[in-house]
């Protein structure tokens, strides 16, 4: 446990100083707060306005597909680069711990910004444990398919070369549901699509499919991306 | 006691050979040096000694268990935005031991004045100096050092030697690799020399250089200059 609270301890510092990751966690509340404030409502036809995704949902699914993925992959894989993740395990810092250590701090982090992405939408009593238990389990999903990603390469070229184009698809995909139906029926499964359903379901007040619903896929996504990363850590291990 | 051990170590990568049934031993407190050219097979020797390579055939021995062990090699591993405190604070935490010791090792390295600056502020030197501090953190017995002094000048490596003896009087066992031969006579109470993966030659630095008839006398610059600047570790961030 020592190992773990040791690793966790350096992540948070690290991100701190760490300006590619530490933007990642600020930058999209930032920009759905300046949609909040600077987009002019009155000034869009009701037509478009009826059809138009809520865009801090949509930054909030974003931020929990996107940023953390590759934030998760690139922490792993500049350890694994730097061969720092050599010396730990030198000195019997096992490599679950490790991956707790980094998967806690993102998780850790991803609080204080899912509740940022709460306030700008308003929401408060219960709807804003709803919101949070959704961010947070999306946040679960992609911590588990960044460290898969980072066990997977070699440096933290790699490790964005492979993160990014699934962190779009995850990431933006929600955005281009809210325009195409085809779209919204082949991402239903994908944990971002559902996180940005409980978002609409608790900003237009209790619209749509049951959030259980929501819940259960987004939850099949965190076990299936966990046995994907057993079975990636089985056969790669840290090497 | 022996504290390290190999014995008929065999290593190919793909179809290149690199140790060819390599046997030494060291003992308890003493500085043994691992001599040889650039690819003569040394680094992989110290990768097979810390389990971070499996050797084809042969037995290897470390006396002491991993958390005895202290490390440094080529690759530093350091956190790189992280102050020198704060790179060390992660193995201290590790291995459970009171910051005074992580201040003392800093100290001992003479990175005090340095311990808040981030590491991709620090010099060559300083980055080696950091790397041994982390190294013999935790007080090994047994430490592994791949290269301590390559690409240092010869003050920075005057003051690491200087380190690598009080570890030895402090009782640690000093296995070190270096393609130094004036380092090595100088620093190693028992050698190892290593070519194409073969050991050729094996004794004290003095037992060799007398079987070979090397002895001379040489001009030396390098102690010119210690005895006109004192020699110590500076601290220049």
């Amino acid at each position: 446990m020592h190992s773990v609270k040791a690793i966790f301890k350096k992540q948070m510092k690290d991100t701190l100083k760490n300006m590619g990751v530490l933007i990642q966690f600020i930058i999209y509340p930032l920009v759905a707060f300046a949609m909040t404030v600077l987009m002019d409502t009155a000034a869009i036809p009701y037509e478009v306005l009826a059809v138009m995704p809520n865009m801090v949902n949509v930054m909030a699914a974003v931020f929990a597909g996107m940023a953390l993925v590759s934030s998760a992959a690139a922490i792993i894989a500049e350890d694994k680069e730097k061969k720092s993740l050599r010396f730990l395990v030198m000195a019997n810092v096992k490599p679950p711990a490790y991956l707790l250590g980094v998967g806690g701090t993102v998780f850790f982090v991803s609080i204080f910004t899912s509740v940022a992405f709460s306030f700008i939408s308003g929401f408060g009593g219960v709807d804003f444990w709803i919101f949070l238990a959704s961010m947070m389990s999306g946040v679960t999903a992609s911590i588990l398919l960044g460290a898969t990603i980072g066990l997977l390469t070699k440096n933290q070229q790699s490790a964005t070369a492979i993160a990014m184009p699934i962190a779009m698809v995850l990431g933006f995909g929600p955005m281009m549901a809210g325009f195409n139906d085809t779209i919204a029926r082949v991402l239903h499964i994908t944990y971002t699509q559902q996180l940005n359903v409980v978002s609409d379901y608790l900003t237009i007040g209790g619209v749509g499919a049951p959030l259980w619903h929501s819940f259960a896929i987004m939850w099949a996504n965190v076990v299936v991306f966990g046995i994907v990363f057993v079975i990636v850590y089985a056969k790669k291990g840290m090497k | 006691m022996i504290s390290v051990s190999m014995k008929n170590i065999s290593k190919s990568f793909g179809g290149n050979k690199v140790l060819k049934d390599v046997t030494f031993e060291t003992h308890d407190g003493e500085i043994f040096g691992m001599l040889g050219p650039s690819g003569s097979g040394k680094t992989t020797i110290i990768n097979i000694l810390t389990k971070q390579l499996t050797a084809d055939s042969g037995q290897c021995h470390v006396a002491v268990g991993s958390h005895e062990i202290g490390l440094m090699l080529e690759d530093d591993g350091l956190f790189s935005r992280l102050s020198c405190l704060d790179n060390l604070i992660v193995f201290e935490d590790i291995y459970k031991i009171q910051r005074k010791q992580t201040l003392e090792v800093l100290e001992r390295v003479g990175l005090t004045d340095a311990k808040n600056t981030a590491v991709n502020q620090l010099s060559k030197g300083m980055r080696q100096r950091l790397v041994l501090a982390r190294a013999v953190l935790h007080k090994p017995k047994v430490l592994f050092l791949d290269e301590p002094t390559s690409a240092l000048d010869p003050m920075t490596a005057r003051g690491i030697h200087k380190l690598i003896r009080d570890l030895r009087n402090g009782g640690s066992t000093i296995f070190l690799t270096t393609h130094n031969m004036e380092e090595a006579t100088h620093l190693c109470d028992r050698v190892v020399m290593l070519h194409k993966g073969k050991i050729i030659e094996q004794g004290t630095p003095q037992d060799i250089c007398h079987r070979y008839n090397a002895t001379k006398n040489v001009l030396d610059l390098e102690y010119v200059f210690v005895q006109l600047t004192g020699g110590g570790l500076e601290c220049t961030a």
